[in-house]
């Protein structure tokens, strides 16, 4: 089955993280899962890290026959980078990535795979959400913060069920953590992205707490996703944006401070204040400055990133 | 350069109404031209049946192109992809709103022949509303001229026409394009202006607001600062932290002559400011250093720019510009 010249439908990308579930049954499920779309398949998965024991059950079932290619990273890189790597093995047409461990019903794969008719990628959310309340409050406010930072009509970004087409993997330029923004950048590129309800599968039920640091790195994930979809192009209207605002401020107390001074008498020596309207605009000039060297970058390279994204030519 | 002569470069978006009429006015005037040429049509994205309509028009004539965008990503991109994908040697860039007259077309070909890098127009008269696009947009040319010191009666004005060599290697992204002339110029363009025909809209609704004032500020900033770098590499930074540094040394220097003047003790609030303004002045000379650094590893240089200028050209040629 993984003969070269076989067309292959459907590339199945598993990335194994620090969450997995039990390998083998879950393999089986999804494998039923994509054969029942009737598409050729493979499975690639990604080991982020050592991990010996699925190395092992993986290396198992591919003596078995089984269609299973495995690439593993010497330490942790992350799961987007993992699902990089995975891509760039991928032989298939349509590329399918899959949590390893239980998300969503691994037989709504067929269902999905049919909306993939006429877009170019495919998510999943898992609806009626069955698990605890906690879990959907968490989803809610990261999906609420980020919608208010900017467009983005996606209700499920911590699914890892997605499918889409080989052109949408070669453009998706992700690594670290982002992979949750994979359908927010694939959008960005100009693909049409559908979001599908699916079941979710039950052992995904389990509350789920984390430490501060990751609800931090996630928070700073949704910092560098709208910078990069809103102001790559435009770093200064960021920071310069943020700079004046901060720099009028500044400005502003500082002259009432010297109005206050000059006709009222208030002695200046004794008003902290003047220390934070003058850092104000210390900060203010900095930030528009570093918003200089981001456009500077981005002029001087400007040949290389091209802005738009051609369908077809007519000639 | 191109193999063809001349490239009329439309931007679409949401044109339905336009385009057929558009494509005549187009033909009609480059078939008396006696020059190879193309017509590019790039459609932005449209959500009306712009590109159908286009590309049923160009099923027709092997003299025009149609390239279909993936999604809507504003008019500078179009243009680019425009120049990007353009044959002529000569290209002329125009609104697909039948805003602008392709009867101008042929005077902006015999001003670039005499010579000139870039040709671009500007409406006398112009059809539009005055408070709401015609007085934001004098304002924003007499910035623009003020802070680049190249004055462009029209920046708004997409009817232009370019030498391809030079404008294909100008980085245009974002907005830039208001900006062009003044990166030719730098570059030691020539550049000339000619009045141009303005017709009312006569369909649909234009696509331009007053709410970008700020983006236009912005951008100035971003052109002052990369053409100040390009000739004077370490006055772009420098010279704002040369007052702060000033302003710092100052109130450094008037709280030391404290004992000289018989006063006793410092003010902490002098040095505080003093310190902060000193920082300040520090940290805008490592960033104009960090400028030069990616400045010089970036893949383009204006200077690189100006061999490729119409007047160079000739002077290698030896016999009229190279068109």
């Amino acid at each position: 089955m993984l003969t070269t010249s076989e067309r292959i439908g459907i590339s199945a990308v598993v990335p194994v993280t620090e969450r997995f579930d039990d390998v083998e049954a879950l393999y089986r499920a999804y494998k039923s899962g994509v054969a029942a779309t009737g598409e050729t398949f493979e499975f690639i998965y990604v080991l982020d890290g050592e991990f010996p024991e699925v190395h092992a059950t993986l290396r198992a079932l591919r003596e078995q026959g089984e269609p299973i290619k495995i690439v593993g990273l010497a330490k942790w890189f992350g799961e987007a980078t993992a699902l990089t790597i995975g891509f760039e093995q991928a032989a298939g047409e349509v590329i399918l990535t899959l949590p390893a461990y239980q998300q969503v019903r691994a037989d709504e794969i067929p269902r999905l795979f049919e909306a993939l008719e006429g877009c170019e990628m495919v998510v999943a959310r898992r609806f009626p959400r069955r698990d605890s309340k906690l879990n959907v409050a968490q989803s809610k406010a990261f999906h609420f913060l980020l919608r208010s930072m900017g467009e983005v009509p996606f209700q499920d970004l911590g699914c890892g069920l997605r499918l889409f087409r080989r052109q949408v993997a070669e453009e998706l330029n992700i690594y670290g953590d982002q992979h949750r923004f994979i359908p927010i950048l694939a959008r960005q590129q100009g693909f049409k992205v559908v979001e599908v309800d699916a079941a979710q599968a039950e052992d995904d039920v389990f509350r789920r707490v984390y430490s501060l640091g990751v609800y931090i790195r996630r928070m700073l994930d949704m910092l560098s996703v709208v910078f990069i979809t809103k102001f790559t192009k435009k770093p200064l209207r960021f920071f310069g944006l943020i700079g004046s605002f901060v720099l009028l401020i500044g400005t502003l107390s500082t002259l009432y401070l010297v109005v206050d001074r000059l006709f009222f008498g208030v002695a200046l020596a004794d008003r902290p204040a003047l220390v934070l309207a003058v850092l104000m605009i210390v900060l203010g000039f900095q930030m528009i400055a570093v918003g200089l060297i981001g456009e500077l970058i981005i002029f001087t390279h400007a040949k290389d990133l091209k802005e738009y994204k051609v369908k077809r030519v007519v000639e | 350069m191109g193999t063809l002569d001349l490239s009329i470069i439309v931007p679409l978006f949401n044109e339905e109404e336009n385009v057929q009429a558009l494509y005549e006015a187009i033909r009609e005037v480059a078939e008396t031209l006696d020059r190879s040429y193309e017509i590019v049509f790039v459609d932005d994205g449209s959500k009306d049946a712009t590109f159908a309509l286009a590309a049923e028009l160009a099923s027709k004539d092997p003299n025009l192109r149609v390239i279909e965008f993936r999604k809507n990503y504003g008019q500078t991109p179009a243009m680019v992809a425009g120049i990007d994908h353009a044959r002529g040697t000569i290209l002329v860039t125009m609104d697909g709103d039948l805003q602008n007259d392709p009867a101008d077309i042929p005077e902006f070909l015999a001003k670039i022949e005499e010579g000139y890098d870039i040709v671009a127009g500007w409406r006398r008269r112009r059809q539009d509303k005055a408070l709401s696009r015609v007085l934001p947009s004098k304002v924003a040319n007499w910035l623009i001229a003020k802070v680049t010191g190249v004055a462009i009666k029209d920046n708004g004005c997409s009817l232009k026409a370019y030498r391809a060599a030079l404008i294909k290697r100008i980085p245009l992204y974002s907005e830039m394009h208001r900006f062009i002339p003044a990166m030719m110029s730098v570059a030691g363009a020539r550049i000339a202006q000619i009045p141009v025909r303005h017709h009312p809209r006569r369909f649909g609704v234009s696509k331009y607001g007053i709410s970008r004032v700020y983006k236009v500020l912005f951008d100035l900033l971003t052109i002052k600062t990369i053409l100040v770098l390009a000739t004077r590499p370490l006055f772009s930074f420098t010279g704002a932290a040369v007052l702060f540094g000033l302003s710092s040394a100052l109130l450094f220097g008037y709280e030391l002559m404290h004992p000289v003047f018989g006063q006793e003790g410092f003010s902490l609030m002098n040095l505080s400011i003093g310190m902060l303004l000193g920082a300040l002045a520090i940290f805008l000379v490592s960033l104009g250093l960090l400028a030069q650094l990616v400045y010089r590893t970036g893949s383009l240089r204006i200077a690189d720019l100006s061999v490729l200028t119409a007047s160079l050209a000739r002077d290698e040629a030896r016999g009229g510009p190279k068109c």
